[in-house]
């Protein structure tokens, strides 16, 4: 494939056929164009569906909804840009949230810790990730089957925490209502799901880190043969991807006020959906921050549009399975060869 | 998947046998220790009906650990199969009630076209297929709420005779475990002696090697998938006999990962190719075990889902083949 596209450019060279700078710049962002095209073309049904879907109130509304999976799927895009996967995010995510909120201002009381329930309750993310890193790398297990422990794993720590006693809320008001508010005309959530996505890019563009990342993903053995530090370089990445699971466990819990184990339901069927939608390979090497962002508007667009048009929203976990299995085939359509191992 | 020719280290076979032993005895042994754990650290479980309490709980957990095996046996794996479950009890309860008592066997035939349908997808377009199992999932699970309308579906007519299943039993062990343990003969029969059997083995060893043998694989992989859809009914059927009702959350709906553990803990491969059903009638007897054994040694029951995770992780651990220079991903 890529031979052939040589050959054209150089004929085209040869004959002295310009290249289009617009043509060339469409093949270019191909993906991040037919997303936000999508995204147009939803908007504007779901809007004559339901003329409240275009008011500001819900724009205000999907970005809202949009934050807590955009956060998640940054460290989700990471994790496939290595080839493998985090299926342990919601299990991390309820560990974090519950850590956070017993160390806070609660209805349970206990003590305060003010800063360091913050670092207490990443901090245990970011180790959950490291045991799985670390059984990944050293152990040779694979990732989905070591997150598929993990989400357990965390659930469990959630569960422990949690008791038997009442469910915990927070009593700081300026907290729970933090979520909400607005801050350069969005809401705060959304803003921090936006701040996570541009140092993602920018981490994953301008450090040795985000390089090594990408050519581990792209191929392992090459990469291992220029003495680059695969291992370290996969479990620094399952490190990155728990932190930010913790991070959304406790956005999760703020916009909550409260937390119980499963507080984190459904959020990694919004999360992969959107990352492989963005255009984030599976098989790792090949994707971008922004495709995420987009397909994580996609997404949450999408369900909020069904959700205005009087879906029920027992249909939720169906549209984003379907679209994860839509993209997912359309990705390996192109791919498809008799001999060719998909496990 | 990779091609290169292992040399075996000096030391090498005491690891081979290790290795074969394990497959052969060690769920036998895991659950004999467990057992003998419990029946030593609380004496009145072997009084109160504690084995008719294991053996009812393993009898779900054993027919999906079945499906799982099979779908694990050719390299690939499952993830839709306890939501499968649900949805065939919430169906069977609400056909029970209308059409009577031809609905098993109608659920049975659908429950085995969406395990078809995850094998047709798997097999011809060839994507992942926990990715792809991840997103049947939450179809299936999405399903399972529209159609019971997100409450639980009790069985009000013709259910005597599945009921039945979950009454009746010899020497306290309910027809259903029986039910588990014939389907788990069928599959060792099935994958010893048969031809499209020894054929999905072969997959999970080498799929290269399969191809090239002319065994159509494509095919071999949908069967496998229909089997833990059909296996995944089965599980729906005790779940009634048991319950008498089905809901979204309810009994049956966390069959997930006790499944894949039975599954593990009962000698399969996480990578293909080796699988004894037998041996995971005791992986599921065990998993089943795990809420019991882990209060006798004052673990707190809310931790339950901790020990089915790092049993998960510590067995795969533990009984995964590894080369030092091959890419796991």
């Amino acid at each position: 494939m890529a031979s052939t596209a040589n050959a054209k450019s150089m004929n085209r060279a040869a004959t002295g056929q310009p290249t289009s700078v617009v043509a060339s710049f469409i093949k270019r962002n191909v993906e991040v164009i037919s997303i936000s095209a999508s995204i147009f073309v939803l908007a504007i049904i779901f809007s004559i569906l339901n003329p409240r879907f275009a008011s500001v109130e819900n724009l205000e509304n999907i970005l809202n909804q949009a934050g807590l999976p955009l956060i998640i799927a940054v460290g989700a895009t990471f994790v496939i840009l290595i080839g493998s996967i985090d299926l342990s995010v919601e299990g991390v995510m309820s560990a974090a949230g519950m850590t956070f909120v017993l160390m806070t201002a609660n209805s349970r009381g206990g003590t305060d810790y003010g800063f360091w329930a913050y670092v207490v309750a990443i901090g245990l993310a970011a180790a959950l990730g490291f045991f799985s890193g670390v059984l990944f790398t050293k152990v040779k297990v694979p990732s989905f089957i070591v997150t598929l422990g993990m989400w357990y794993v965390g659930l469990g720590v959630a569960t422990v925490l949690f008791g038997t006693d009442t469910m915990p809320f927070l009593t700081n008001d300026d907290l729970s209502t933090w979520a909400s508010q607005q801050n350069l005309g969005m809401p705060n959530n959304f803003l921090l799901g936006l701040i996570v996505a541009i140092l993602g890019a920018l981490f994953l563009r301008f450090t040795s880190f985000g390089r090594v990342t990408l050519a581990v993903g792209n191929n392992e053995e090459i990469a291992r043969g220029n003495g680059l530090k695969v291992n370290r370089n996969k479990v620094t990445v399952f490190v990155i991807a728990g932190a930010i699971s913790g991070i959304a466990g406790i956005v999760a819990t703020i916009q909550l006020g409260a937390v119980n184990p499963t507080i984190a339901a459904g959020n990694l069927f919004i999360a992969l959906p959107a990352v492989v939608i963005g255009g984030t390979s599976l098989a790792g090497g090949k994707g971008s921050m922004l495709g995420t962002v987009l397909g994580v508007i996609l997404l949450t667009t999408l369900t909020n549009g069904l959700t205005l048009a009087d879906v029920s929203p027992n249909f939720k976990t169906a549209v984003s399975g379907g679209i994860l299995i839509l993209a997912i085939v359309i990705t390996a359509w192109s791919q498809r060869d008799r001999l060719r191992i998909s496990k | 998947m990779t091609a290169e020719i292992n040399v075996v280290p000096a030391g090498g076979n005491l690891k081979v046998k290790l290795a074969k032993a394990w497959q052969s005895v060690g769920p036998l042994v895991v659950f004999l220790t467990m057992f003998a754990l419990v029946a030593i650290l609380t004496p009145t479980f072997l009084g109160n009906g504690g084995v008719t309490i294991v053996a009812s709980s393993a009898a779900s957990v054993l027919l999906v650990a079945l499906g799982q095996s099979l779908v694990l046996n050719i390299g690939s794996i499952d993830l839709s199969n306890a939501s499968i479950t649900i949805l065939g009890a919430i169906l069977l309860a609400m056909t029970l009630n209308s059409v009577g008592a031809i609905a098993p066997l109608f659920i049975l035939i659908v429950v085995s076209i969406f395990g078809a349908i995850n094998g047709l997808i798997i097999a011809f377009t060839q994507v992942p297929s926990f990715a792809l199992t991840l997103g049947t999932f939450g179809i299936f699970q999405s399903a399972a709420l529209v159609v019971s309308g997100a409450t639980t579906v009790y069985v009000k007519e013709n259910g005597d005779a599945i009921k039945a299943l979950y009454q009746s039993g010899i020497g306290g062990i309910p027809m259903t475990f029986a039910l588990g343990v014939i389907a788990a003969l069928v599959a060792w029969w099935f994958l010893r002696f048969t031809r499209p059997g020894l054929a999905m083995t072969a997959i999970g060893k080498n799929e290269s090697g399969a191809i090239f043998s002319g065994i159509k694989t494509r095919w071999l992989k949908v069967l496998a998938f229909t089997m833990s859809g059909f296996l995944s009914g089965l599980a729906g059927l005790t779940i009634i006999a048991q319950a008498g009702s089905a809901s979204p959350m309810g009994l049956g709906s966390d069959l997930l990962l006790p499944g894949i553990a039975a599954a593990i803990v009962g000698g399969t491969s996480i990578s293909g190719g080796v699988t004894n059903p037998l041996n995971v009638v005791f992986g599921a007897l065990s998993v089943a075990l795990v809420p019991i054994a882990s209060a006798a040694v004052g673990v707190p029951s809310q931790a339950q889902s901790l020990v089915y995770g790092l049993v998960i992780i510590v067995t795969v651990a533990l009984t995964l083949s590894r080369s030092s220079n091959s890419i796991v991903k």
